[in-house]
């Protein structure tokens, strides 16, 4: 088996170096993905031929002398809601066997362009509702720090394959934490952009106002470079925004001497939290007050609201947004119809999985007459309450810091019974894309061999504050650095 | 029908969807195409692909605004676009975008002439809202193409459509043509759309209700829909009449329902009843934000607007001189209107030209339902011919004859007088000859004349014009005439 | 106390357009039932004269110069098609107006 990948900074030395070429990293990559494929299942197609190809132009480019950036020649994976032009994207969901999207994601246009390799698709949770991959149609990935557990979800592919080794960086899309909770799962660093700042063109559509596309990789100084290329205005998204993105590389100066780290009190009660878990994050911000931080107690008063708040608004949009999947222009249509009824009706109940008609169910109820006010209205106004905590929180510090998880990954299985308790876990992480501020997880300890992750969360727009203090954290500290067993 | 109008009052209130003339569509950039191969005009919006996402048209918002200001509605700095969720094959998204809550325009008015007793009158209708919302696309039934089942062409789904709502102040059939046909020149005059019928630029359904005379609550209404000709929705409304009148008549209530109507037999069929109607589940589209337009950009519109049909109506009053009626007769639609400016601009008499074009030009049309810009008849040649007569070179009789041809065939009017031969007889011995041939046949008329009877004359004339073809001069032959009576 | 009955439960599954099994349409009331318990959270919050948030980062609207761009190849536009009819998307007959 081939050795487990470095980091994306590594690579690009190695690169640069000449010590190895983009073929081989392509090729390597490839190797592991399909030898590690029964242990972990992180992904659901490879595009070997065409990555190939790609690796070699990348080389050929390099010789010439026309490197294109810190990106061009890596192999890089990216979650299946992301189209790809003359590729399969299924959303880990029956609904869609079969479809190839005849145009590119934003995204994936800029990883090219960048020349990233695009070796193949991650799995997720269907459509990607869940945390943990087990709402995936075609079976759930597992954590190569323990393959019994969860990688977390929606993202758990993608988290796999950067956790694993296999590639230095896969993108995820987080939409209630589904990037951040599977990197404190996995022990790597998942970053959410303040909303708008990444394209969605292309993102297949969970919750609008909520959904971003984020890096995962394993150090924060990573993340900076893959955000460099993945944030940006696109004119074919009305939710873009239009401010410049920074150069974030040059913020990592690696100083938060006078940074003021706000704790939340409510996302430290005892209650309902892995004593372990309070522990290391504790840990953590002492280590970043060694370092010339300083800390206060904030409150960010109404997050006892936010699961309430997003599985209302969450599963609204989706109702909408899955409402194209009819069997009509694409996807699966159920056979000998006996008319359109029948046609929509078998399409998508054959075509969904249970958590995706769960979801579409609710959504669908709290948006109809005589229920919007009370349900749907009435969580877009608490929405508004949970962006004033954060405005008014964030005024008296620089970053919010807070566990991303109450609890190590879950076993498989242990949650997949009961759909509020698993919505429940999501805690620490829905407020971030209610409020549409950055976060981003980052490893801080271990607890029974599994990896805890610690979250900040920042200003709007303010996403190089979060990757300097990460950062900073990881010169001084090595949880980054771990690695999962490598398999027998 | 006049006796269900005694007992009951008409109450009807329009809901008109226009196609916006912009190149793209509202929410893609996929072009505007009409009669295309199916699903030769679509992008990954149009069709509703995974990720796809909706980017709103700026020309779609000027012509908005613009139809708002002709309106004179309110024309709202904050507007949003709202997802109208049902499923449809010819809907790929599962949702119409729309606007449901917040419009962009609201309480406007534009005013209709109906003929009164005591003449033309004009009445207010108000216009309760205009809001921008996207087409959807075609199915097609027919046998040759899809079979047993329906073909969907995605080619329309997504064309900019502004939806025009007016209060419901209209009283009859007639009242609901006139309020059509205005519109329908004054977003032609501001050029946001070609409101082409027959392309279906153009579509309107009908709310109709009734209720005793003198009753002021509203009665039921029933809708019925996507009727696309003046004369459709005149006979749509008019069954509606009807039906709901033998209904109440009978003591029975009239049920809300949504009807079609099918031109081809004349009749209208329950599509659906309040029962079954969809519940829409209307929320903001999470992909697109509020539309916030600067006022400046609103006054910048009203200001650049093209001239609206009441303006150009004042103007033709006070720059041509012309009656109330007929200038409101002229400015019915933009290219009447300005045919009539470039014919008196080339003639130099305007109200003379006024005439010719309200009589002869207009009787001409209607006779051959034409537009003016349909036909061949060039301003120019109008004034030409005019000019024409004028100089006594055509009578005006040969001149008003040839008004058709010229419409049909177009041509210039000095060549077709030669080559008919329709010059005016103006040689006075050919005159004199009938004149004398005249009198001599008629002595009783004769001598009713020379006893004072003035107006004998006419009779008299009117044989000489006979005898002469029609091509003498009615001058001529009156004076000839008077001379040789007085002796 | 139910704060949604299996009735309910079918009517939504109707507009959705999802087919239920007996045993489905049950878990799901229940499923469903026990979610708006505790969504129910929220009416403990007085939120009179807040306004709702649709958009979490508020921006100015963009806008897009109405200048067409090239369509998909039709034969792309339909190459996902279940059912197809040369370039026109086959389904079963439509009635004439909205699905009811």
């Amino acid at each position: 088996m081939t050795a487990p990948v470095g980091t994306l900074a590594e690579l690009r030395a190695a690169l640069e170096a000449r010590r190895v070429s983009s073929r081989e990293l392509v090729d390597a990559a490839l190797a592991r993905a399909q030898a590690l494929e029964p242990k972990l299942h992180a992904f659901l197609g490879m595009r070997a031929e065409r990555a190939r190809a790609e690796a070699e132009a990348s080389d050929a480019r390099r010789a010439k002398g026309e490197v294109r950036g810190p990106l061009d020649g890596i192999p890089v994976a990216i979650k299946d809601n992301l189209v790809q032009r003359g590729e399969p994207t299924t959303c880990a969901s029956r609904i869609l066997e079969g479809f190839v999207s005849p145009y590119d994601a934003t995204i994936v246009t800029r990883l090219q362009a960048a020349g990233a390799v695009i070796v193949g698709r991650t799995n997720l949770d269907e459509f990607a509702m869940g945390s943990s991959t087990e709402n995936s149609a075609f079976g759930p990935s597992r954590n190569p720090w323990d393959t019994t557990r969860t990688p977390g979800g929606s993202s758990g592919g993608s988290a796999a394959a950067v956790a694993a080794g296999i590639v230095p960086l896969a993108l995820g899309s987080d939409t209630g934490g589904s990037i951040r909770q599977p990197a404190a799962c996995t022990g790597i660093v998942g970053m959410k952009p303040t909303y708008g700042r990444v394209s969605r063109y292309g993102l297949v559509a969970f919750a609008s106002s909520l959904d971003q596309i984020g890096p995962f990789t394993r150090t924060a100084a990573d993340a900076a470079t893959a955000l460099e290329v993945l944030c940006g205005h696109d004119p074919f998204d009305s939710t873009s925004l239009p401010e410049p993105v920074p150069q974030f590389s040059q913020a990592l100066t690696g100083d938060v001497s006078g940074l003021v780290i706000g704790l939340p009190k409510e996302y430290f009660v005892a209650e309902g939290v892995d004593p372990a878990v309070l522990a290391s994050v504790h840990a953590a911000v002492a280590e970043l007050e060694k370092a010339g931080a300083k800390t206060r107690e904030v409150s960010l008063p109404h997050t006892k609201y936010g699961i309430a708040c997003y599985y209302l608004i969450a599963p609204a949009e989706a109702s909408s947004n899955l409402a194209r999947y009819d069997g009509v222009r694409y996807g699966h249509r159920a056979k000998d119809a006996a008319n359109l009824s029948d046609l929509y009706c078998r399409s998508r109940s054959e075509g969904f999985g249970p958590e995706v008609k769960r979801r579409i169910l609710l959504g669908t109820y709290v948006l109809s007459a005589g229920y919007y006010d009370a349900y749907y209205r009435k969580a877009q106004q608490v929405r508004t309450l949970l962006r004033r905590d954060f405005e008014e929180a964030l005024a008296g510090c620089d970053v919010i810091a807070t566990p991303t998880t109450p609890e190590i990954a879950f076993r498989l299985g242990e949650k997949s019974g009961d759909p509020l308790r698993m919505y429940l876990s999501d805690v620490y992480t829905v407020s971030a894309n209610l409020a549409g501020v950055p976060g981003v997880s980052i490893p801080c300890g271990f607890h029974d061999g599994m990896p805890i992750g610690l979250q900040l969360m920042g200003r709007t727009l303010d996403e190089a504050t979060l990757l300097r203090v990460a950062d900073t954290y990881q010169r001084r500290t090595d949880w980054h650095a771990r690695r999962p067993p490598e398999p027998a | 029908m006049s006796k269900v109008l005694e007992k009951y009052e008409v109450v009807i209130g329009l809901e008109v969807h226009v196609h916006l003339k912009t190149a793209s569509k509202l929410f893609s950039n996929a072009p505007v195409v009409y009669g295309a191969e199916p699903n030769h005009a679509v992008t990954p919006v149009c069709l509703a692909l995974p990720g796809s996402l909706p980017v709103l048209n700026a020309k779609a918002v000027e012509f908005a605004i613009r139809a708002g200001i002709a309106t004179h509605c309110e024309v709202h700095p904050h507007s949003v676009f709202a997802r109208k969720n049902y499923f449809y094959p010819d809907l790929p998204k599962g949702y119409q975008i729309s606007q449901y809550e917040e419009p962009i325009c609201t309480g406007g008015w534009l005013e209709i002439e109906l003929e009164g007793k005591g003449g033309p009158a004009l009445k207010r209708i108000g216009i309760t809202r205009i809001h921008m919302e996207e087409d959807a696309g075609k199915s097609i039934h027919d046998e040759a193409v899809a079979g047993t089942g329906s073909a969907v062409d995605l080619n329309r789904a997504g064309v900019p459509l502004l939806e025009i709502v007016s209060e419901p102040d209209l009283r009859s059939a007639a009242e609901a043509s006139a309020y059509l046909r205005t519109l329908r020149s004054i977003l032609r005059s501001v050029d946001v759309s070609e409101a082409d019928m027959e392309k279906g630029q153009f579509r309107c359904d009908a709310n109709v209700s009734l209720r005793r005379r003198g009753e002021t609550a509203f009665g039921t209404r029933t809708e019925t829909k996507n009727l696309n000709s003046f004369r459709f929705v005149e006979a749509a409304i008019g069954i509606e009449i009807e039906r709901q009148a033998k209904l109440l008549d009978a003591g029975q209530r009239v049920i809300q329902a949504t009807l079609l109507y099918d031109p081809g037999t004349n009749k209208t069929r329950v599509m659906r009843t309040k029962e079954n109607a969809d519940d829409y589940r209307y929320f903001p589209d999470p992909d697109l934000v509020p539309l916030v337009i600067d006022p400046a950009e609103i006054e910048r519109v009203r200001r650049e607007l093209p001239e609206l049909p009441d303006q150009k109506h004042a103007r033709f009053v006070s720059e041509y001189g012309l009656s109330d009626y007929d200038a409101r007769l002229l400015t019915t639609s933009r290219a009447l209107a300005d045919f009539f400016e470039r014919a008196a601009k080339a003639h130099g008499t305007p109200k003379s030209v006024a005439n010719w074009m309200l009589r002869d030009v207009l009787q001409a049309l209607k006779e051959r339902e034409l537009e003016i810009d349909q036909t061949k008849l060039e301003p120019g040649a109008l004034a030409a011919l005019l000019r024409l007569v004028d100089d006594a070179r055509v009578t005006a009789k040969s001149a008003r004859d040839l008004v058709p041809e010229l419409i049909e065939r177009g041509g210039d009017p000095a060549a077709l007088v030669r080559e008919r031969g329709l010059e005016a007889v103006s040689d006075t011995g050919v005159i004199d000859a009938a004149a004398d041939e005249v009198i001599a046949a008629n002595p009783e008329m004769a001598a009713r004349y020379r006893a004072g009877e003035d107006k004998i004359l006419n009779a008299l004339m009117g044989q000489v014009m006979k005898k002469t073809g029609g091509k003498a001069s009615p001058a001529a032959v009156q004076q000839t005439l008077a001379r040789k009576l007085r002796g | 106390m139910s704060r949604i009955t299996r009735e309910e439960v079918e009517r939504v599954a109707a507009l959705a357009r999802l087919h239920l099994g007996p045993d489905e349409a049950d878990r799901m009331t229940t499923q469903l039932d026990a979610i708006l318990d505790y969504v129910a959270l929220l009416s403990e919050i007085d939120t009179t004269g807040i306004a709702p948030t649709s958009h979490a980062v508020p921006m100015a609207t963009p806008l897009r110069e109405d200048r067409p761009g090239t369509p998909l190849d039709p034969e792309d536009a339909v190459r996902n098609a279940p059912a197809r009819e040369g370039t026109a998307f086959l389904v079963p007959k439509v009635i004439e107006g909205e699905e009811s």
